[in-house]
């Protein structure tokens, strides 16, 4: 039987092991010590959160790293031709990006049409047909529009000049999570995003709010479609108020007769009602019978021949027509579907609902834990403006703004994602995904396999909560180690078919690179790799510039030119890999030279500074 | 190499070292020997969750001589596993319970004395029914009785105060994307979806491992570089990923394959871990039995099965249609491959040393409702399985299913706490007597006898803090 291998690295990876394990001994239960004391995260606590020592880019690339779907040096450009201080730059960066409907996205559209997706502009009732059509005949075409809409999310993610808009859309669509793979829902998905979410992602949350219930993906994702008059189906309803409005941070768990509850704190609301700040499970379960009949036509035994099948359907003989009561407030008998736009309203204005939202979005932009001062400022306008067509803009802007936003760095990181897209932005990859059913292994295919391996697929986390936003999810060690594993691929990857070399790299490191250097005597790695850690990460950090720059130089030094032309072939066909060089000694300089920097730029992409934000 | 023993360094002189450099506070706070189990075992506590409240009631139905038979078949219909004809539950000995038809892997291992189950079990604090399964999954994973506290899953507290050797390369793993919240916090876990992918082999060829004749440091090397610079969490992040890959790099975590892969791991005992459904759940416990095999010191381990969220369409035994059913195959037949690879392992039968505790958030309602689903509950099943289980019997004291017995008139009371099992096996298996360490709060240790093994006076450290956790 084999036993655990005694290498020297094995040893020195025990000792590390051990050095940690110890560094996690001390006691959990005092607060300072802990690993999620806010601001903090490791029982390691002599390392500090954002130490002097660490530099950081310019202020541009921080901002452009936080606020885009990846920096690029394209992006730098654009920015800096805004204005004549940083300042002013991001004042007309932000408020540009926040009008998008203004912003020429041709190239990108341009991308999108060439895809060739077939599902994406089709209604609920076409894509519901299709599905009652295909049935289990053939899953490929079955899920198809939730596969084109993960490639064009991609395809946007990557190409799109309405970067902002993009970002914000991931959010809303991790705020208001469905599982997209769902086989009853994912065929239906398309409208969810194009109806429910991008038409809001800047707009109203009330808004928003009732497309996505009102949406089949939705529907599915939480029963709603199967909740009428006698049996309500609670699922929606809890997870409207936990996940979508209140947030479990305002729940105040069972509570008999909660209104009489002096513990329970109450507010006036905009009716000049009285409202409970907190909701407790009899809200759920009321909740639950304000939105009975709210369903899917077609979806049921009841709807089974009404029309429009697929459709948002209200069915008042399925709604529960008695009286309710939910945070305080009464519900009269008879309200039929103002039921359920009431409580939509009732949830939208809650200052509760403010905080919790206002808190996501700080967490998202700026850190792991964010002053309340901001997010209380942040919630506070985003309640004030809650029927303002432009509510998130508005909030959005405050904090891209604020001075926590524009002074800080390195308290959150790149989730898989986030990783990989900004990896392919930054290195511009000519990369189009698009789904494919031949038996080919596309590079679509083993991106999306890599990514769901790191733990990030999009659209693909089964609980509606959404993906987690932290440090501490995502720098465990198997989604690290797994994002790891997948960046150095890029550069690897072809087009058509991923491992075929006959087809171009979807980064031309080669051919980005003469282009930077046209005169071969200036191919030093010293340019080269300052090149590439500029485009990559928008300055030079040690140590991973050094690291960099010697294992891509060997035994040259810095400045001695390098030759990133000669090839071997193979019948004829360029590897892309230079020559062979193992000779005697002092010449892994000339080994494979051009493949080395692909490995390089590899290291770039797995350095720290990569993945930090 | 270094091979101190880690009690001897805990104790000795290198905690005052320690204790005046930055962060001195942390380490004078450390707790003294007698808190460090010097009865510490090297048993392997396999934790399998269910996630989505898996329905305890179709798992374990009442069998024909139950009292509880009547009122279990007034409330379930379209959900019933039947006493006769198709989808007949299966008789159990010792006990008046029955097991759901598919899950005949269970029920020899039941039969052979290595399972047991335990009725009524669940969470007891603060709020005890959260009907929520995210917090509900919470509350039990971190274990202080509600909330998330700081953030530190009960499995590494007992990691932590469990005595763990120093020479144990890979102490815990938590497989899946993501950590498990019970072993959010731990230092020692290495979360990973399969063993076989945990690896940097992405580089090219060319310049991606050493080639030490030619004096080439290859890519994969070249990362500890970049990241020992130790400036903040995420350097530090790094390090330990990329210590956990050089550990697994060696190990062939593939299947074998005569042609195409010889060098695979070969299960033992005509074990499949091949499942129709779940796939990735039989390939997770082929990768853990793998490392137990390896004799990497796994102590703790996590693993997820889902899909268990029956509020539509749950099925039942008797027709082709069996969601439910579909997973509890996955369950069984999973678990009952673990068991015959790790039972009939070259080295000896090593699930004398391997615990498997499977729970859930919470049961599901007892009344069915209209979508041939069921809603969310509170009391529900746990399984236990392992060599050194008092096998063969169904624990716990059941409140039973008529109305007036029902919490809240809906629900399965919950008469067993799940930390009574758990610490039971964290002391009678794992030689830990911190069980009031591991689960802050909890009090009135009362073993069940599930687990074989010694009763050790059970611990914490809360003596030391008693006055409270304040800096001095």
């Amino acid at each position: 039987m084999a036993s655990a291998p005694a290498s020297a690295a094995f040893n020195a990876a025990r000792r590390r092991l051990f050095d940690a394990v110890f560094a996690a001994v001390a006691p959990s239960i005092d607060p300072q010590l802990s690993r999620r004391r806010p601001g903090r995260d490791g029982l390691f606590d002599d390392i500090p959160e954002s130490p002097e020592a660490l530099t950081s880019p310019p202020a541009p690339v921080r901002w452009l790293v936080r606020a885009t779907c990846g920096y690029s040096t394209l992006e730098l450009i654009a920015f800096e031709a805004l204005g004549s201080t940083d300042d002013a730059r991001w004042q007309a960066w932000v408020a540009r990006q926040l009008a998008p409907a203004a912003i020429d996205d041709s190239g990108c559209d341009s991308l999108l049409a060439s895809a060739g997706f077939t599902t994406l502009d089709k209604t609920p009732e076409q894509l519901w047909a299709a599905r009652e059509a295909i049935g289990n005949s053939n899953y490929y075409q079955r899920m198809l529009p939730i596969a084109e809409t993960e490639c064009a999310t991609l395809i946007r993610q990557l190409h799109s000049q309405r970067q902002l808009f993009e970002v914000m859309a991931s959010f809303w669509h991790d705020h208001f999570s469905v599982f997209g793979w769902d086989y009853d829902g994912g065929p239906l998905f398309p409208p969810f995003d194009r109806d429910a979410i991008r038409p809001n992602v800047f707009g109203n949350f009330r808004t928003m709010l009732q497309a996505t219930c009102e949406s089949a993906a939705m529907m599915y994702m939480l029963d709603l479609y199967t909740s009428y008059s006698g049996h309500p189906n609670e699922n929606y309803a809890r997870e409207l108020m936990e996940l979508h409005t209140l947030g479990a941070e305002n729940y105040a768990g069972i509570v008999d007769d909660p209104d009489d509850d002096p513990s329970l704190p109450t507010y006036i609301d905009w009716q000049g009602k009285i409202q409970r700040l907190q909701y407790v499970d009899d809200d759920v379960y009321e909740a639950a019978r304000v939105l009975t009949g709210w369903t899917i036509s077609q979806s049921t035994w009841e709807t089974r021949n009404d029309p429009n099948p697929g459709a948002f359907e209200y069915v008042q003989a399925l709604h529960d027509a008695g009286v309710k009561r939910v945070l305080h407030r009464n519900f009269s008998a008879g309200g039929g579907q103002n039921d359920g736009t009431l409580l939509f309203d009732m949830l939208a204005q809650h200052p509760g609902t403010a905080h919790f939202i206002a808190g996501k979005l700080c967490r998202r932009f700026i850190g792991d834990v964010v002053p309340d001062s901001l997010v209380q400022a942040a919630a506070d306008l985003f309640h004030q403006q809650w029927q303002a067509p432009d509510q998130i803009a508005q909030v959005v802007a405050f904090i891209l703004h604020s001075n926590e936003f524009k002074t800080g760095w390195g308290t959150k990181m790149k989730s898989p994602a986030r990783s990989v897209v900004s990896a392919l932005r930054a290195t511009l990859a000519n990369f189009t995904p698009v789904p494919d059913n031949s038996p080919t292994y596309t590079p679509t295919e083993e991106l999306v396999g890599r990514l769901q391996a790191a733990g990030q697929r999009l659209f693909y986390w089964p609980a509606p909560n959404g993906y987690p936003d932290t440090i501490t999810a995502w720098s465990s060690t198997g989604a690290l180690g797994l994002t790891l594993k997948l960046l150095p691929r890029l550069l690897e990857m072809h087009q058509t078919e991923s491992y075929n070399n006959a087809y171009p790299f979807i980064v031309d490191v080669q051919g980005q690179t003469l282009g930077a250097f046209p005169n071969a005597a200036d191919r030093t790695a010293s340019n080269v790799i300052g090149y590439w850690c500029d485009r990559l990460l928008g300055y030079r950090p040690q140590p991973t510039f050094g690291v960099a720059l010697d294992f891509f130089r060997q035994e040259a030094a810095a400045s001695d030119p390098l030759d990133l032309v000669t090839d071997s072939t193979d019948n004829g066909q360029p590897q892309h890999v230079g020559v062979w060089h193992l000779n005697p000694p002092n010449t892994l300089s000339k080994h494979y030279t051009i493949a080395r920097l692909r490995v390089a730029i590899g290291l770039l992409l797995c350095s720290p500074e990569f993945l930090r934000r | 190499m270094n091979a101190f023993n880690r009690r001897d360094f805990l104790k000795g002189c290198c905690v005052t070292a320690l204790a005046a450099g930055t962060g001195s506070r942390a380490r004078a706070y450390f707790a003294p020997p007698p808190l460090l189990p010097a009865t510490a075992t090297d048993d392997t506590l396999v934790v399998v969750f269910l996630r989505g409240a898996m329905d305890g009631l179709s798992l374990l139905p009442p069998g024909s001589a139950s009292p509880y038979r009547a009122d279990y078949e007034a409330s379930r219909t379209n959900t019933r596993v039947p006493l006769s004809g198709t989808g007949a539950a299966l008789a159990l000995a010792n006990t008046t319970w029955a097991l759901h038809p598919r899950a005949t892997g269970l029920r020899a291992l039941y039969q052979a004395g290595h399972a047991a189950f335990v009725v009524a079990a669940g969470q007891v604090q603060p709020n005890p029914v959260v009907r929520s399964h995210f917090e509900a999954q919470s509350n039990l994973e971190f274990g202080i009785g509600g909330g998330g506290g700081n953030g530190i899953g009960w499995l590494t507290r007992h990691l932590v105060s469990g005595g763990l050797p120093a020479n144990v390369p890979l102490p815990a793993a938590s497989m899946g994307s993501i950590t498990a919240n019970s072993l959010l916090g731990s230092s020692d876990a290495i979360t990973m979806n399969s063993g076989s992918d945990f690896r940097l082999d992405t580089f090219h060829w060319s310049w991606q491992n050493d080639d030490a004749a030619h004096g080439l440091v290859g890519g994969v090397s070249r990362m500890n570089a970049l990241w020992g610079s130790n400036a903040t969490l995420l350097e530090r992040a790094g390090m330990e990923t990329l210590d956990s890959l050089a550990l697994l790099r060696p190990i062939d975590f593939n299947p074998y394959d005569a042609a195409n892969n010889p060098d695979g791991y070969q299960p033992t005992g005509g074990a499949n871990y091949a499942l129709a459904n779940n796939g990735g759940f039989g390939t997770q416990l082929r990768n853990v039995a793998q490392m137990i095999k390896l004799n990497l010191g796994l102590r703790a381990v996590t693993i997820d099965l889902g899909n268990w969220d029956t509020h539509v369409g749950q099925g039942n035994p008797t027709q082709s249609y069996d969601w439910f059913g579909n997973q509890v195959e996955s369950l069984s037949q999973g678990l009952s491959a673990f068991y015959t690879d790790l039972s009939t392992a070259a080295s000896g039968n090593l699930m004398q040393r391997v615990s498997v505790i499977v729970v859930s958030e919470f049961g599901r309602r007892v009344l069915e409702n209209s979508d041939g689903g069921t809603d969310h509950g509170y009391g529900n099943v746990i399984t236990v399985l392992g060599g050194a289980v008092n096998g063969g019997h169904v624990y716990g004291t059941y409140p039973g299913l008529a109305s007036g017995e029902l919490y809240e008139g809906n629900d399965v009371a919950v008469t067993t706490d799940y930390r009574q099992v758990i610490s039971e096996a964290l002391i009678r298996r794992m030689g830990n007597p911190n069980i009031y360490y591991a689960f802050p709060g909890y009090s009135g240790y009362a073993p069940l006898g599930i687990f074989q093994g010694a009763d050790l006076p059970p611990s914490g450290f809360d003596q030391i803090f008693k006055n409270g956790f304040e800096a001095a």
